[in-house]
């Protein structure tokens, strides 16, 4: 185990498909946060930036992601640590009934 | 000049007579139209305590002021009537084009009474109605009730909302289907028709539908407009229909699978919004002056529908154990056809899938079986076999067998797409509706899921019991105006309230607005009381206070009743038992 590295999934739905890979194994320094997560996202999916941000580091409304199931703004919102095996999902806004 | 068509048809059945009455300013005035409506014609007709499948229950169609207007998703219509799934009062609401086409034909709602000796449909002709023999639909499926009546009246511009055989066999939970796949789809309205030998209502009329102000109207639709059409959460609706839920909800741990047994399903992705978008879709489908088009038209194997919404997505196919999308979609089909409601049908079925494995039941389905699963929904709408029982409803089905715990319901009407120990507000909102087992009359999936208007954490009890009372309030009042409920996502309580200032003359401020859906919403509840339902009935089943769930993020979570209905019943003014105070009665001018 590589102690300063840490690999993860990033799983991305609706919308967000069409600028990112559906699903995909990452690695990352160990520490990082889904602030830094997405810095690396958008660096890879350049047509990421304008659908998760309004500006930089502020969300765009009723975007929603998840770390294992649970809503970061219930943890540390763009703070949080992502870990070892943790599976992040990006949800652009969405309705239904 | 106000946005109603300005009449009211009284349709005894009984004795074959049909009278037209001018709309009521006071009705309009309290209950603005649609549920409202509804609620308020019902509990004024009808006994409590009669049979609904006999002939003293009514049925009333209504639309609201701002349908028809050519305001955006201003589509829709309710049918209001006693339930014969849960025994209380209920009310369901539909798309497309039928609510347009009764105003245009000069009629705000339809009041039908007694009971017709044979097969009839009422034809609402451009200001005129009158009763038709239907002999010759009885037995149809709704598609070709539909064909049939636009090929009798020689018009293609005819609207038809009908039922399938499923109503005509009064299966407890009929629908009512309108343009061959939009659906009044909750509650077995579909069975009261058939009961009272009501095949169909057709419509048609070029009756201009005016409003009060109609300068001030314009710059408000272009508001609302821009409104809808610049928020993103609408974007997703029109690219994936409603089926986009599949993920996020499954995402969070909270996907019912196989009868509520857990939460997460594994092959989600193959039945998603995503999965419809890149297989299945023909092309996306809306209501009456909808610029959403949430609606999903569907083509494969040379077959074409309508279909599937999120929630039969999820019935036919976690619910069941199932993740073939194309067999989900013909499941849709059927219950289309035979106008079944497509929550209550799989989720029936799934219950038997649950009995069935555990040996409380001896049939051969089990969770996952395709085939199994489709001749059954065919069994159901033509009570043949199991199908027989099973269309009672998962209640009766499994009380029938002794084993009831099995039956995910609320009020025996069946609960729908969201895990409740996963989401405490939404869980109350299914305890407490008046309508039994219910996802939109106070859709908290909205704050705890999607994050709209405002992200609530779905694990809190805390503050739930007041957005539930908000939420069910708006919703009511919404029903009543004729708007689309997804217009929520955009708008806010001033904008349908400056819609419906412009449209009806009438001043119609937030405050007020939500006070006309505590009224509707309370009206529901007394006469609900009066039937015997009280706080017992305010619960969920004990699976969802007892068994925490096993996966994901919720792990350990289960519904917290305790904590959170004794404030719900404060918040809405009510006594410990759930009962409406004589000062709440008072303030809504309820005595």
């Amino acid at each position: 185990m590589d102690h300063g590295k840490i690999t993860i999934t990033v799983k991305s739905f609706a919308t967000f498909r069409d600028v990112m890979d559906a699903k995909i194994r990452m690695d990352l320094p160990s520490g990082s946060t889904i602030s830094s997560l997405l810095d690396e996202l958008v660096n890879r999916y350049p047509g990421l930036s304008d659908l998760i941000f309004t500006s930089p580091g502020i969300l765009r409304s009723y975007v929603n992601i998840l770390k294992n199931g649970r809503n970061i703004y219930f943890l540390d919102n763009l703070e949080t640590l992502v870990e070892e095996g943790d599976v992040i999902t990006l949800f652009p806004p969405l309705a239904g009934g | 000049m106000d946005g109603y068509a300005g009449n009211m048809i009284y349709a005894d059945l009984s004795a074959g007579k049909i009278s037209i009455r001018p709309t009521p300013p006071e009705l309009k005035k309290k209950y603005i139209g649609g549920r409202g409506f509804g609620i308020r014609l019902l509990t004024d007709m009808v006994d409590p305590g009669i049979e609904p499948l006999s002939e003293e229950n009514v049925i009333i169609y209504a639309a609201g002021p701002l349908t028809g207007t050519g305001i955006p998703l201003g589509s829709r219509y309710e049918v209001s009537t006693i339930s014969p799934l849960t025994g209380t009062v209920t009310s369901a609401n539909s798309g497309g084009v039928f609510g347009w086409k009764m105003k245009k034909a000069g009629f705000d709602a339809v009041v039908i009474t007694g009971r017709s000796k044979k097969p009839v449909y009422l034809f609402l002709d451009n200001g005129k109605a009158e009763i038709r023999d239907a002999a010759h639909l009885w037995g149809k499926t709704t598609g070709q009730t539909t064909d049939a009546i636009m090929e009798e009246l020689g018009d293609i511009s005819v609207r038809v909302s009908c039922i399938g055989p499923a109503g005509e066999k009064l299966v407890r939970f009929a629908c009512i289907i309108n343009e061959k796949a939009r659906a009044a789809g909750r509650g077995g309205i579909g069975a009261v028709m058939g009961s009272k030998n009501l095949k169909a209502i057709a419509a048609r009329g070029d009756r201009p539908i005016q409003v009060a102000d109609e300068e001030r109207l314009s710059i408000i639709k272009e508001r609302v407009r821009k409104k809808i059409q610049e928020n993103g959460i609408e974007k997703a609706l029109h690219d994936y229909g409603t089926a986009v839920l599949v993920n996020i909800v499954n995402e969070n741990y909270i996907l019912p699978t196989r009868n509520f047994q857990s939460a997460h399903f594994k092959n989600a992705e193959n039945i998603s919004g995503e999965t419809i978008a890149k297989t299945i879709l023909k092309r996306p489908k809306g209501c009456y002056a909808c610029i959403v088009q949430c609606g999903r038209v569907h083509e494969f194997d040379g077959e074409t529908g309508e279909g599937p919404e999120y929630e039969p997505d999820w019935a036919f196919g976690p619910d069941c154990g199932i993740d073939d999308l194309k067999a989900i979609t013909r499941a849709n089909n059927i219950c289309n056809e035979y106008g079944l409601d497509a929550i209550s049908a799989p989720a029936t079925i799934a219950c038997l899938m649950e009995m069935a494995e555990k040996g409380y039941v001896n049939h051969p389905i089990r969770f996952g079986d395709v085939e199994g699963m489709l001749n059954l929904v065919k069994q159901i709408g033509d009570r043949e076999g199991i199908g027989d029982e099973l269309a009672e409803g998962s209640y009766r089905f499994a009380d029938k067998y002794q084993h009831p715990e099995c039956s995910m319901s609320v009020k025996k009407q069946e609960l729908p797409a969201y895990d409740p120990r996963g989401l405490q507000g939404h869980g109350l909102a299914y305890a407490t509706s008046v309508r039994g087992g219910d996802h939109v009359y106070a859709y908290l999936v909205s704050p705890e899921v999607l994050g709209a208007p405002e992200k609530l954490d779905p694990y809190m009890t805390k503050g739930k019991p007041q957005w539930v009372k908000t939420f069910q309030d708006l919703t009511a009042s919404i029903d009543a105006t004729g708007m689309c409920l997804f217009t929520s996502f955009a708008l806010d309580a001033q904008d349908y309230s400056d819609l419906l200032t412009a449209t009806t003359g009438i001043p119609m401020d937030p405050a007020e607005l939500l006070k006309i859906g505590e009224r509707i919403w309370n009206l529901q509840k007394l006469y609900n009381i009066k039937l015997g339902f009280g706080r017992e009935e305010d619960t969920l089943p004990a699976r969802f206070l007892t068994e925490p769930l096993q996966e994901g993020a919720p792990t350990g979570e289960v519904w917290k009743r305790d904590e959170m209905l004794d404030e719900y019943y404060a918040v809405r003014g009510w006594d410990v038992n759930g009962t409406p105070t004589e000062a709440k009665l008072k303030e809504l001018g309820l005595v």
